[in-house]
């Protein structure tokens, strides 16, 4: 039976093929450039990643003697992580492509908030902010290119990953005997969680976030309960490996005799 | 008492983590030197000592937790900058509420075309079918012209922002190739979709990728409409079908993808192409092909 619907023309004849062939051609290109393009930010991504914990690391062997070297040190290989690695991601990231390619290096630059952040409170006792950070990322870039200046998001996730390191790091000052320093870095994930708690509801597509913050309120909990022990303790709490331990005490200062 | 009693106004989950600290296997929060120490001297404690650990005079201590106040953080510098973050994303928070409206809008005048052009898998005059549609289509382009300025407020930030829009776009880069399928039987170029939605690269443009998993949308709704015109007569469609998508097969396959969303969706492709090859050899082998 005939249609009755107007019949669909016929396609130009021989054109459709080799011009959509072109077009095809054109988006070829298009997304192999692209996902080179995310290939190399991975990479670099990885880079920024692995030696940036390798800072973070070197500041954790922390003692009160080292003190100065350690983060000297860690600051040179910070300095280092920023003009061989953090300097790919400048060139790679013009335009749009900040946002459009998030994904592929927000890990590595996370990690290197992290790493950044951690050993300005080693140094000082205070959190490196964001516009510092990118202060520093200025020199990387010469007049023809846009700067890298570090998001928002990516630089609270890192602060937020922060949390955990100094969890850490308070825990290990505690067994070495530096109660007070386990006190003040008590104090300052306390500032930093409870900043956090009204900024993170505001954030894109926060359920990262929200998961690292529940990681961070355990680490605070184990930072204050460390605390804790230690001011239950008071003097039995002493530092049994260290030779500068006064020898009249016993163990757990329980005294020779009944009282 | 137990000091732990002293942490009853605490949460009840760390009041559990505190207890727990308390018990004899505190070894978890100690160095492994201590907790070892610990274990050892506590077996060959007599009791009276332990007891006295356990006493409620506050220990004597050269540490004296209290004396010293915490220290002063510097937090102003920290209250400042997290003060400048609130504010940040708030805007952005705004900004993405105000894309969120316009884009439920671009939603719905979306669905209508599509339901407009449901009905050419009825008998029903093309020139019909396509008026309504090319209405909507009107429509659309207004409300990306409206997105366009919304987002012109934040420069560069077009894909921080973009997923809020990219399924609604495949869906009407979808529509849009149908319909010109239909109308001219050939392919809407990127150029074209682009230039139909009142968009241009430099600014707000339409995402490549978008642009190609519409084309895959449109793919899947071959299968059925050549079914359909077979049913109502018009035993030339499968053919021209069958040329039109196995040369968009073919042109996909030139591309190298990533297994994203988009491959995902060009996996479905040739299952639609079967099926239209199907379709064509039923008609064929049945003589009714027109000659």
């Amino acid at each position: 039976m005939a249609t009755d619907a107007a019949a669909v023309p016929n396609p130009p004849a021989s054109s459709g093929c080799p011009a959509m062939k072109a077009e095809f051609a054109k988006h070829a290109e298009y997304l192999n450039t692209l996902n080179d393009k995310r290939e190399r930010l991975v990479k670099a991504s990885r880079d920024i990643t692995m030696n940036s914990k390798k800072v973070i690391f070197q500041v954790h062997r922390i003692t009160k003697v080292n003190r100065d070297e350690v983060l000297s040190k860690a600051e040179n290989d910070l300095a280092a992580v920023v003009n061989q690695y953090i300097a790919k991601l400048v060139k790679e990231l013009q335009g749009t492509d900040f946002w459009k390619l998030r994904r592929a290096y927000t890990f590595g630059v996370q990690e290197y908030v992290e790493a950044a952040t951690l050993c300005r409170f080693c140094k000082t006792g205070t959190l490196l902010s964001l516009a510092e950070i990118n202060d520093s990322l200025l020199a990387l870039s010469g007049q023809s290119v846009e700067p890298l200046q570090l998001n928002v998001l990516d630089y609270l996730l890192g602060v937020a990953d922060l949390s955990g390191e100094l969890m850490r790091l308070a825990i290990g000052r505690i067994s070495d005997g530096e109660v007070e320093y386990a006190k003040t870095i008590c104090a300052f994930v306390r500032d930093i969680y409870r900043e956090l708690t009204l900024v993170v509801p505001l954030m894109d597509d926060n359920s990262e976030m929200k998961k690292k913050m529940e990681v961070m309120l355990q680490s605070v909990v184990k930072i204050e309960n460390a605390c804790f022990s230690v001011h239950v303790r008071g003097s039995e709490y002493i530092p049994l490996l260290e030779s500068s331990a006064d020898p009249g005490y016993s163990y757990f200062g329980a005294p020779d005799f009944d009282q | 008492m137990r000091p732990a009693a002293a942490a009853a106004t605490a949460t009840t989950a760390a009041l559990r983590l505190r207890a727990a600290s308390l018990s004899p296997s505190l070894a978890a929060s100690l160095s492994p030197s201590l907790a070892a120490l610990l274990s050892h001297r506590r077996s060959s404690l007599i009791l009276p000592p332990l007891r006295r650990i356990c006493s409620l005079a506050p220990p004597h201590s050269s540490a004296a937790p209290n004396s010293q106040p915490p220290p002063q953080l510097l937090s102003p510098i920290m209250d400042a900058q997290f003060e400048l973050f609130r504010a940040q994303l708030d805007e952005s928070s705004t900004l993405r509420d105000r894309i969120r409206a316009v884009v439920a809008e671009i939603e719905s005048a979306s669905r209508v075309a599509t339901a407009a052009l449901l009905l050419v898998h009825q008998p029903v005059p093309l020139a019909d079918v396509l008026v309504k549609a090319k209405a909507q289509v009107e429509v659309i382009k207004g409300l990306y012209a409206r997105l366009a300025e919304v987002l012109k407020e934040c420069p560069g930030q077009y894909y921080r922002y973009h997923a809020d829009w990219r399924t609604e776009t495949h869906m009407v880069v979808s529509m849009l190739a149908f319909m010109h399928w239909l109308e001219t039987g050939g392919l809407l170029m990127h150029a074209e979709a682009q230039e139909k939605l009142g968009l241009c690269s430099g600014e707000f443009g339409l995402d490549v990728e978008d642009y190609l998993t519409g084309l895959c949308f449109m793919s899947n709704e071959f299968p059925r409409f050549v079914v359909n015109r077979v049913t109502a007569g018009d035993y030339d469609c499968p053919k021209r079908v069958l040329g039109f998508l196995t040369d968009l097969h073919a042109s996909f396959r030139m591309l190298n993808l990533r297994n994203d969303f988009l491959r995902k969706k060009f996996d479905g492709m040739k299952y639609d192409l079967r099926r239209v090859e199907e379709v064509y050899y039923d008609v064929k082998i049945r003589g009714l092909v027109p000659a």
